[in-house]
């Protein structure tokens, strides 16, 4: 078929027009090979300019289309629909970036000029190479798996769970509720904590699309999004149950840092110096005493424990310090708290306000440094540098430990198991860490809750709704899901069955097909960065929309 | 020598669709100037840059190579510039074994938050490009 390419050069308003001389760019490439039209026009991205464009492409029978324009991160979308809208295949199109990256980066116009007519020549190069790629639609199982069974897989659960979408819970310990159980309350209503939990148990109990396993493991997490294959093992059972999900939630939650790694504080040395989660613990049992049975006069919380170890500020250590401070005057109205911190942590709208009706009589918070904690007589003596730089001590019967928030033990082998990977401080790592802090890298794998970083109940609730909202969204019951069409493609008859491929593959998307010994790619599973076609020592690999042809014209317009 | 006929370097850039591109989009929308030398080429992952486009341009005559992609660890698809650095390692080497030109070609980690980044990197290796001169190969042949 004869190529008709139509270029169009978009003026963006002053933007480009003001930086590259238009005329002089319709000029240069007007009598080029193939192309039979050259416009300019205001604004493309328009809907007058996106009619404009739809009926040039009819009137002049455009085959291939150019726009000389903005990023493709900003409108290349915007023009693939166009393309459709005209009827021609959306790869048919390629856009050149002559303003990010031309316009906007000198104020020599003539040299401006000159990048935007070379980038306009690459993609005109390009583009006579494009192939027509065909949209791909797969079935998707709507159903999820949710890993934790804590605040943040039992309420993403409920949001999720529906007739056609079943819920698959699995939680490692023998019973529902994860970290919160724990807590007598929560901060700052003060409420008990059962009142966030209970109902939402009960619901569970109800909602017969949500089938619960306690005492369990994920033991293995194959496929891709909308078809992932599971496996999960409960302890004392030797045949793991299977099933199909669309998707996977990680709501796995944290654990407490280590204090064997901090022996400054003398945890396990001394009596009565307690974790943060014992404290909970002993508050929630009734009585706050020391190990003699008597009740405490004096107490030192000690927060950021941990903190220097673990490089990060685990950010819900001063609330729940504070609330502690709650608990002791509710119980020991008298009792002296002396708060040591480095830094007090209490953002947002309601936990300033929190913390000034906490403080007050026989409450004190001292800024201090090198926190080290010694038995003296009965009692614990606390020595510490102040914020003057003065070496001072204090003596306590009671001393708690904040400890810094870590990752589970199981993070790695998760991780592994879900093809996904670690990030800062060893928690789940998110897409982007602003734009899509419940997505992972891998599509249909989504993390929520202290997985992802140390959070308090109300941002794990928020995480958790979102990463349902994503699912909600994507998964939807008797809906095919669209897949990436840019895939790799393995040609059978250059492949040689070096396996090259699999080895460099993140996804697991390359198969070795033993009867015909060459790679095969899924091209469900496949996401396109070509790493496959770079490593094919025999160039059977290719990557659609980014073939060597392709890439090799647009090279030929840079050496020119 | 007078003004217009100044040297002007014709650079080829690898920019990952992820952070590289984004970050060079980023100079521009934050109007950094930078020499208008670089010929920018967009792939999806710095991965996809077969060596061959490296060897091929520098035969044909480009003045300079950069390739740039996301941070390691930043990988938009896990870990496709691990492999990147080693093969941009790889074809140093070879150009050094084989006396053409490596201080030609350069590997950048660049962010999309680093349009600074990008707009000084851009420049400096066009400087050094500058002092280099035209690459030799433009008029050998090698083949």
């Amino acid at each position: 078929m004869e190529r008709k390419i139509g270029v169009y050069v978009c003026e963006c308003g002053p933007n480009i027009a003001e930086k590259v001389d238009i005329d002089k760019v319709v000029g240069a490439v007007s009598s080029l090979d193939g192309v039979v039209v050259v416009e300019k026009y205001k604004l493309l991205c328009s809907a007058d300019g996106k009619k404009f464009l739809e009926e040039e492409i009819k009137k002049h029978g455009i085959t291939h289309l150019v726009i000389a324009a903005c990023s493709p991160k900003q409108h290349e979308k915007t023009f693939m629909e166009v393309c459709e809208n005209a009827g021609i295949n959306p790869y048919l199109y390629q856009l050149a970036n002559i303003r990010e990256q031309c316009a906007w980066i000198t104020e020599d116009k003539d040299e401006a000029t000159k990048k935007a007519i070379r980038l306009i020549k690459a993609a005109i190069g390009r583009v006579k190479y494009h192939s027509s790629l065909e949209k791909k639609e797969i079935e998707c199982n709507p159903a999820v798996l949710i890993i934790g069974g804590g605040v943040a897989g039992i309420n993403a659960s409920l949001e999720l769970a529906s007739p056609d979408r079943k819920i698959y819970l699995v939680e490692k310990t023998s019973s529902l509720g994860g970290m919160i159980t724990n807590f007598e309350k929560t901060y700052p209503s003060m409420q008990p904590s059962s009142h966030i939990l209970k109902q939402k148990i009960l619901d569970m109990d109800k909602n017969e699309n949500i089938q619960v396993f306690i005492d369990s493991n994920v033991e293995e997490i194959i496929g891709f999004f909308g078809n992932f294959e599971i496996k999960v093992k409960k302890k004392e059972v030797d045949e793991p149950a299977e099933f199909e999900v669309g998707a996977v939630m990680l709501a796995t939650g944290s654990n407490f840092f280590d204090l064997k790694k901090t022996p400054q504080y003398g945890y396990e040395k001394f009596d009565n110096i307690f974790t943060a989660l014992e404290f909970e613990k002993m508050n929630l049992s009734g009585e706050i005493s020391l190990k003699n049975g008597k009740t405490p006069r004096s107490v030192a919380i000690i927060h950021c424990v941990g903190r220097d170890e673990k490089g990060y500020c685990s950010e819900i250590c001063c609330m729940y310090s504070l609330k502690f401070i709650r608990y002791l005057k509710d119980k020991i109205p008298d009792a002296q708290v002396s708060n040591f911190y480095s830094d007090l942590c209490i953002p947002g709208k309601s936990y300033q306000k929190f913390y000034e009706q906490t403080k007050g009589k026989n409450v004190d918070f001292i800024r201090s440094t090198n926190v080290e904690v010694t038995k003296k007589e009965n009692k614990l003596s606390i020595k510490y540098i102040d914020e003057n730089g003065n070496k001072n001590s204090l003596l306590v019967d009671m001393v708690i430990l904040a400890p810094a928030i870590e990752p589970t033990s199981d993070v790695s082998e998760l991780a592994e198991i879900a093809g996904i990977s670690q990030g800062d401080g060893g928690f789940f790592a998110e897409e982007h860490e602003k734009l899509n802090p419940v997505s992972t890298s891998t599509d249909g794998v989504y993390i929520v809750g202290c997985a992802q970083g140390p959070k308090n109940i109300s941002d794990t609730i928020v995480q958790s709704g979102a990463a349902a909202g994503k699912i909600l969204a994507s998964l939807i019951p008797g809906k095919k899901m669209e897949i990436e069409v840019k895939t790799s493609h393995i040609s059978e008859s250059f492949c040689i069955g070096c396996k090259v491929c699999i080895s460099v593959c993140s996804y697991g998307a390359i198969t070795f097909d033993e009867a015909k010994k060459i790679s095969v790619v899924n091209e469900v599973i496949c996401r396109g960065c070509g790493n496959c076609v770079a490593a094919c020592p025999s160039g059977a690999a290719t990557s659609k929309h980014f073939t060597f042809k392709q890439i090799h014209q647009e090279l030929l317009e840079a050496v020119k | 020598m007078k003004k217009d006929e100044e040297f002007m370097p014709r650079i080829l850039a690898f920019l990952c669709n992820w952070c590289s591109y984004a970050g060079a989009d980023l100079a521009g929308t934050s109007r950094l100037k930078y020499p208008p030398s670089i010929l920018p080429i967009r792939v999806m992952c710095s991965s996809r840059v077969d060596p061959l486009f490296i060897v091929k341009a520098y035969l044909g005559g480009i003045d300079g190579v950069l390739l740039a992609g996301c941070h390691p660890g930043d990988c938009h698809y896990e870990k496709g510039n691990y492999y990147t650095r080693r093969r941009f390692a790889l074809i140093k080497k070879i150009f050094e074994e084989l006396d053409m030109e490596a201080d030609r070609l350069l590997l950048s980690w660049i962010s999309a938050s680093e349009g600074p980044k990008y707009a000084k990197v851009a420049t400096e290796f066009t400087e050094k490009i500058k002092k280099l001169g035209e690459n030799p190969a433009k008029n050998k042949i090698f083949l």
